[in-house]
């Protein structure tokens, strides 16, 4: 059973009185323990299909179920309540809270989550641990590098112990030696704490180190350069406007 | 929506700190806003006070029928005392002494000798009440603070006289002279009477009174009645002494109209507060915009982590209402020490500001409106951008 079954997606806007649709029946899935990256060029949809896993964004039409949940079907408060649970978010530019501690930015997603404090004090401690930051979990956001800021966005992301990790080129602002940091971080968190990662990258060689790796190409979904092979037999689409 | 899970508390006082300079200046502004609402609340809250203390519903006012309700142009015979005490039951009587209080009122010119050419040039106008030792037994409010009863040549001032002339409050001291129609009189003590309009005015013996201004009528009689249903004997009285052309008016009457008088003042004042709440308001809005606006990111990096725009929301409004009670207590503490007490003249003589428990209560909720209301329609706007356009937001 996939952890992750995205059925025949679209995702349309407007953008003046043009439709775009980045996204026309993508079909996808994802099991528990994959280590995932998205491709493609720029504007290819590949973020978007990203937040619509990560229930930040809503399809216009099609499903998307994570762990058994269709989340296309939430409300938006209840999205938000399953997104607590569910999903860890690397973002490329950190996005750390700038007025809490590296810490207390960790620490944020567990009090969605009902737990004693000690708990909360047991899971930062571990997280803080697993990207090597204890020593800086009283500094706040400015007080470190970007490379180290990154390493709390992971922490964060992990800390909740989510179904998925979702990163948006998580290495996208950071220098080489850095990335290379992060993407070992990264590859540790699928193989020793067995999260279920997806990733979107340009960077070829970021990309690599997933184990499947999809490209959105010319309105393609393809995998290892082949079309991906769908769910109830269709064959998984983007097109770009 | 305090079921839900909130932000932490610290978040929103941390933020307060992320921009020092615009919490500071927002804070300044916030606190002047309150402040006047303060002081327009004193202004109408101590013209209440001075108004309602000075009406005693057990003391009658007899004046002249042709004076309409303006006691100093009023004129009434020297034996309407003795008249009035004789004829009507239920004048209060203690230990053979009968609370009638024969008194000549007048508003002159007034200069003391301290005065500054200034406060001359400006003021000076000021109320000369002329009365027996039957005064202070009638106006039961009214006690000696300082100094003794003034003898021949010698005056009382009440403890707001200074302000109604437009003088230093030393220039009204005890031992400092007083002049008024070509005669000067020595200050011999100060007098209070719990906030009422008498306190702006200057008591001298009324024989004296009468000496000076060549004068053997009286502006009005002032008698405490047992209850105050004695009212209508003295009004009797007036009706049926026609030859004395007398009228009575219950003190708490005459001053009930009085506040009516002045009721436009006072609605004045309250469409002040409001004006000056509006515009803070505006203010506030004005700077909550600008903190959203610079924190969009940050609010939908909250919302990605699964916090509902609702707990987001009241973050964002804790932080406004903070730093608007933070303004309020300020302008309290300001209020309190700097605008409480301080003396306003009038028509009628001067009352004090008074920052009391009203006025506080009203700072405090105008501060709490200026919190909320500054903070939802910026906070709102922000939350209704997409999650997805929001994150990427600089």
């Amino acid at each position: 059973m996939p952890l992750v079954e995205v059925h025949n997606v679209v995702k349309e806007y407007a953008n003046g009185e043009e439709t775009i649709r980045p996204l026309d029946g993508v079909s996808l899935t994802v099991d528990q323990g994959d280590y995932v990256s998205l491709m493609g060029a720029s504007g290819s949809g590949k973020s978007t299909l990203l937040n619509l896993i990560a229930g930040i964004d809503q399809a216009t039409s099609g499903e998307i179920v994570v762990a058994d949940t269709d989340i296309t079907k939430l409300s938006r408060g209840k999205l938000a309540d399953w997104r607590a649970r569910h999903i860890g978010y690397v973002f490329q530019t950190h996005n750390l809270i700038p007025v809490l501690t590296a810490y207390e930015n960790v620490e944020l997603p567990l009090l969605l989550l009902p737990m004693s404090s000690a708990e909360r004090r047991k899971r930062v401690g571990i997280a803080m641990e697993a990207v090597d930051l204890t020593s800086r979990a009283s500094h706040y956001p400015r007080q470190m590098s970007g490379g180290q800021e990154q390493r709390v966005g992971i922490a964060r992301a992990i800390v909740a112990n989510p179904t998925v990790v979702v990163a948006d080129e998580p290495t996208g602002s950071l220098d080489d030696e850095t990335t290379e940091q992060i993407l070992t971080l990264l590859s540790r968190i699928n193989t020793e704490l067995g999260m279920t990662l997806l990733m979107v990258t340009h960077d070829a060689d970021a990309g690599s180190r997933a184990r499947r790796k999809i490209r959105l190409e010319r309105g393609r979904l393809l995998e290892n350069g082949k079309p991906v092979s769908l769910v109830k037999g269709q064959t998984a689409q983007l097109h770009t406007a | 929506m305090l079921g839900q899970k909130l932000l932490p508390w610290d978040y929103g006082v941390r933020n307060l700190f992320r921009r020092p300079s615009r919490s500071v200046l927002t804070l300044g502004g916030l606190t002047i806003v309150v402040l006047l609402v303060l002081v327009v609340v004193g202004f109408i809250r101590g013209l209440e006070k001075s108004l309602a203390a000075t009406g005693n519903p057990n003391v009658v006012l007899v004046y002249a029928l042709s004076s309409g309700a303006d006691i100093e142009n009023s004129s009434i015979p020297g034996r309407s005392p003795s008249l009035l005490a004789a004829s009507v039951d239920g004048v209060r009587r203690r230990h053979g002494v009968e609370y009638v209080s024969p008194e000549l009122y007048l508003a002159t010119r007034i200069t003391a000798s301290g005065m500054s050419e200034d406060a001359l040039s400006q003021g000076g106008m000021g109320l000369v009440r002329g009365v027996t030792t039957a005064a202070p037994l009638v106006r039961d409010k009214v006690q000696l603070l300082e100094g003794a009863w003034p003898q021949s040549g010698e005056v009382i001032v009440g403890r707001l006289a200074h302000s109604k002339l437009g003088a230093e409050e030393e220039d009204l001291a005890i031992g400092q002279q007083v002049s008024f129609d070509g005669q000067s009189w020595t200050i011999s003590g100060t007098f209070v009477a719990a906030g009422s309009a008498f306190e702006s005015e200057i008591w001298a013996p009324l024989a004296d009174l009468q000496t000076a201004l060549k004068r053997q009528d009286l502006s009005m009689l002032a008698v405490a009645m047992d209850s105050p249903e004695g009212v209508a004997d003295v009004d009797l009285f007036c009706r049926e002494r026609i030859d004395l052309e007398l009228k009575a008016v219950s003190e708490s009457g005459y001053y009930a109209a009085l506040q009516k008088h002045y009721k436009p003042v006072r609605m004045l004042g309250w469409v002040v507060v409001v004006l000056v709440a509006g515009s803070g308001i505006f203010a506030g809005l004005n700077t909550m915009y600008g903190a959203v606006v610079g924190r969009v990111r940050e609010l939908a990096t909250l919302q990605a982590l699964g916090f509902r725009r609702r707990a987001i929301l009241l973050t964002l409004v804790q932080e406004a209402t903070l730093l608007a009670c933070a303004g309020a207590l300020v302008a309290c503490l300001i209020g309190l020490l700097l605008v409480d007490g301080t003396a306003v003249r009038f028509t009628m003589g001067a009352f004090m500001l008074s920052v009391d428990s009203v006025g506080i209560a009203v700072a405090c909720g105008v501060a709490a409106l200026l919190g909320v209301v500054g903070a939802l329609p910026p906070a709102i706007k922000a939350m209704r951008l997409p999650i997805v356009e929001a994150i990427k937001a600089i």
